[in-house]
């Protein structure tokens, strides 16, 4: 007899080897910094989008995860023949759209449009209060039909290579399920815990490794209340409680590994781009690398 | 107050003191339940290995469990092995297939969702029920909602009784500007009949023993989605497939959407195909639960019993009607509050104590049981939340009472329509299209319905006006 069927909605598919292998950041003509840099900002461009449009975490880690999803394996979108700005935009939309809180399309291109007038600098970002603001983002009805048709286009690429997999199992209400569990709420510092574990499963959205995309969420969920207790100093018990969620000690101490690997990952990533933006749309990105390419020839 | 965890000095000599006492009886016990392993194993060597029903080995394994329980730490190396961890077998995804792989058999279906034909898989030969989406982007907004619903309502829906959704392929309509991907279509198991069609061609009703096992299998379907938190939303007879063997499978699943606690803001009225739909969402309310889906439940009982729609409304004032012909005129005392929904406030029911306020389901199926009429009663209460959960009708009495439920195996088998000749259109109402949910229309009057009723009783009918 096999391993059970999972429990679907606390389950996730998962990466394969194979998609592992031939992801972005293996692409041939894409350098793997700039693939790794690219799948970061257009993750933290859409929780900037989703900030914005006022949608629940929830809606925003799924659209995070099909977009993740969208960037991995064979099949998946190739950021010089997809602008990285319209994927996220679309991932956006898909994951708003059968939840409770739907988007427009214009929304969407509104907020995206607005966001991409930032450069990447996403902490600035501020709901639209002066007039001047909104009137430049104001789309010409030609331009509206231009990227709506767009964004519909990617929507459907995204669903087939995705092959409608955008089910995605979250470990936000397991993370407070073990907590409770655990009975960290009634010590001192046991929101603080709370906290640090929630913003552990967030920042981990934009992991290089693909946490959400090679881990189910139980095994998130418990990582991040280990690291989080550990920081905070409250005691966990003394035996490896972390089984009784179903978490081995080595898939623990990986993505412990992982999680707190993240913050290195992320400042290096703004070094290493601090003297230009990521580009986000496939024109922009084969023009930089040409350049990088003559650079390095000219060297 | 300190974590529930943390250790002070007097507690950590105390814990000392108490794993010294408890690594001494532990080592005693440990010896003695090594000797009664060897005992086992030995015991269990001496005996062939395809021996199942002895489990001699058993005691000394369950016993090595219970130590390991009050053991704590001191044991975990012990146990390390013995613990077992829960492991899934892991899905992953890859693109959508091509709509090539199939081949065409015959047509069998168009729904306002879209059209069902039969196909064969041309890898394994599989005979499938290929399910082509109607996608317009532009009416839509991309991809439609309804569409996304129904695909991933059936992926998270595996389920004996739910039909089962095989994978999605596309007809990748080749180069730039086409608009994406083509044709969608669903690839789902092929059910020879669906109960619509089976009943309208049936000499005779099912018997009652045939209808407990259709009710209890559609029960358990239901009862699985509201679990997981799905409301189907288009429960009906021709969404209800059924192969040769007696077993049903729902299906069709364009109106389901998953719901939460509190439900969610955007619940549209405009759901469930007329006939079966509630009284609640008739009267507009804005919040619902899996409640209209068990007032289907009830609509389907009674159609199983008389081989013909139990309330075929013509129109939502006509089905409105209907319902309190059968099921009596709402009051405050049946249902509560019914009057603030927003199409009650038109509603000119006549004055209590002039019409019937009670339901004569009771008369209108004589040979029913007592229990069974109570069950139809209980489902087609207008009264959202006096209708049972699909858990609780599950356990009604009317199920365990004679005669019981038919073995699926003993079911008659029917010639299928679907598998051989095109089908006749049917000539039930579709589910709502999108939009806005209708204003109940027109100023009618109901005053003719309880006729031949209440004999004595002249006019004091209730009127519906649009305010």
């Amino acid at each position: 007899m096999g391993p059970p069927a999972p429990p679907l909605h606390l389950a996730n598919s998962l990466a394969s080897p194979m998609h592992l292998e031939t992801s972005l950041s293996q692409l041939q003509d894409l350098p793997r910094n700039v693939g790794h840099a690219i799948r970061f900002e257009s993750a933290r461009l859409t929780q900037a989008a989703g900030i914005l449009l006022r949608l629940p975490q929830e809606v925003i880690a799924q659209a995070i995860v099909i977009l993740q999803r969208f960037w991995t394996g064979p099949d998946g979108g190739n950021p010089l023949e997809q602008d990285a700005k319209d994927a996220a935009a679309a991932a956006m939309y898909i994951s708003a759209k059968p939840s409770g809180t739907p988007v427009s399309a214009k929304q969407i291109l509104t907020v995206f449009a607005y966001l991409a007038s930032l450069r990447g600098d996403y902490a600035k970002a501020q709901p639209a209060n002066n007039d001047s603001q909104t009137a430049e983002l104001h789309f010409t009805q030609g331009q509206y039909e231009v990227a709506r048709d767009r964004l519909y286009k990617v929507e459907s690429e995204i669903l087939r290579v995705l092959g409608f997999q955008t089910h995605v199992a979250l470990p936000y209400t397991l993370c407070v399920n073990y907590l409770q569990t655990l009975e960290v709420f009634q010590s001192i510092g046991g929101s603080k815990v709370a906290k640090r574990a929630i913003a552990h499963l967030n920042s981990a959205l934009l992991s290089p490794q693909l946490l959400y995309l090679t881990h189910q969420p139980s095994a998130l969920a418990t990582a991040a209340i280990y690291l989080a207790a550990r920081e905070v100093d409250v005691k966990l018990p003394e035996v490896e409680w972390w089984e009784v969620f179903d978490v081995d000690r080595e898939e623990l101490g990986f993505l412990v590994v992982g999680l707190t690997s993240l913050e290195g990952f992320a400042s290096e990533c703004k070094q290493a781009f601090s003297h230009q933006v990521i580009q986000m749309t496939a024109e922009d990105l084969r023009l930089e690398m040409e350049q990088q390419e003559l650079v390095q020839e000219a060297a | 107050m300190p974590s529930r965890w943390a250790d002070t000095e007097e507690d950590a000599a105390e814990e000392a003191q108490r794993k010294a006492e408890k690594k001494r009886i532990k080592a005693e016990k440990a010896q003695k339940a090594e000797k009664a392993r060897l005992a086992a194993a030995q015991a269990r060597a001496n005996k062939p290995s395809n021996d199942r029903e002895d489990d001699s080995d058993r005691p000394a394994k369950r016993r090595r469990v219970s130590e390991e329980d009050d053991g704590g730490q001191d044991e975990r190396t012990e146990g390390a092995a013995e613990r077992k961890l829960l492991r899934w077998e892991v899905p992953t995804w890859s693109p959508c297939r091509s709509a090539s792989l199939f081949e065409r058999l015959n047509h069998i279906e168009e729904g306002s969702y879209g059209y069902v034909s039969r196909a064969r898989s041309k890898d394994t030969g599989e005979v499938v029920a290929l399910k082509k989406l109607k996608l317009e982007p532009f009416r839509d907004g991309g991809f439609a909602v309804t569409a996304l619903r129904e695909i991933q309502c059936l992926n998270a829906s595996k389920h004996r009784h739910i039909v089962d959704l095989r994978e999605i392929v596309t007809s990748r309509a080749g180069g730039q500007g086409s608009g994406g991907i083509g044709d969608v279509y669903l690839v789902m198991e092929f059910i020879e009949h669906d109960l619509k069609t089976l009943l309208e061609d049936m000499p005779e009703p099912f018997m009652p023993s045939e209808v407990k096992t259709l009710l209890l299998q559609l029960g358990s379907a239901v009862e699985y989605l509201h679990d997981h938190w799905i409301l189907h939303r288009d429960l009906k007879t021709s969404n209800i497939l059924m192969n040769n063997r007696g077993e049903i499978k729902l299906a069709d699943f364009g109106m389901a959407r998953s719901v939460g606690d509190p439900a969610p803001k955007d619940l549209t009225q405009l759901v469930v195909t007329l006939w079966y739909r509630s009284p609640e969402l008739l009267l507009g309310t804005k919040i619902y639960d899996g409640a209209v889906d068990l007032w289907s439940l009830g609509c389907i009982f009674g159609e199983l019993l008389l081989k013909d729609a139990l309330l075929p409304g013509k129109n939502e004032v006509d089905q409105l009607s209907k319902m309190f012909e059968l099921c009596g005129i709402p009051t405050e005392d049946s249902w509560p509050g019914f009057k603030r929904l927003p199409n009650a406030r038109t509603l000119r029911l006549p004055p209590p104590g002039k019409a019937q306020t009670g339901s004569i389901v009771r008369s209108k199926f004589p040979t029913l049981t007592n229990a069974g009429a109570a069950l139809l009663n209980s489902l087609l209460s207008l009264d959202p939340t006096k209708r049972p959960t699909a858990k609780e009708m599950l356990s009604h009495p009317y199920f365990t009472e004679d005669p019981r439920p038919k073995p699926t195996a003993m079911f008659p088998t029917f010639p299928s329509k679907a598998g051989q000749e095109k089908r006749r259109r049917q000539d039930s109402p579709d589910a709502p299209a999108r939009g806005d949910a209708p204003r109940l229309q027109g100023d009618l009057d109901f005053s003719s319905i309880f006729k031949g009723r209440e004999t004595e009783e002249k006019g004091g009918g209730f009127q519906l006006k649009v305010g």
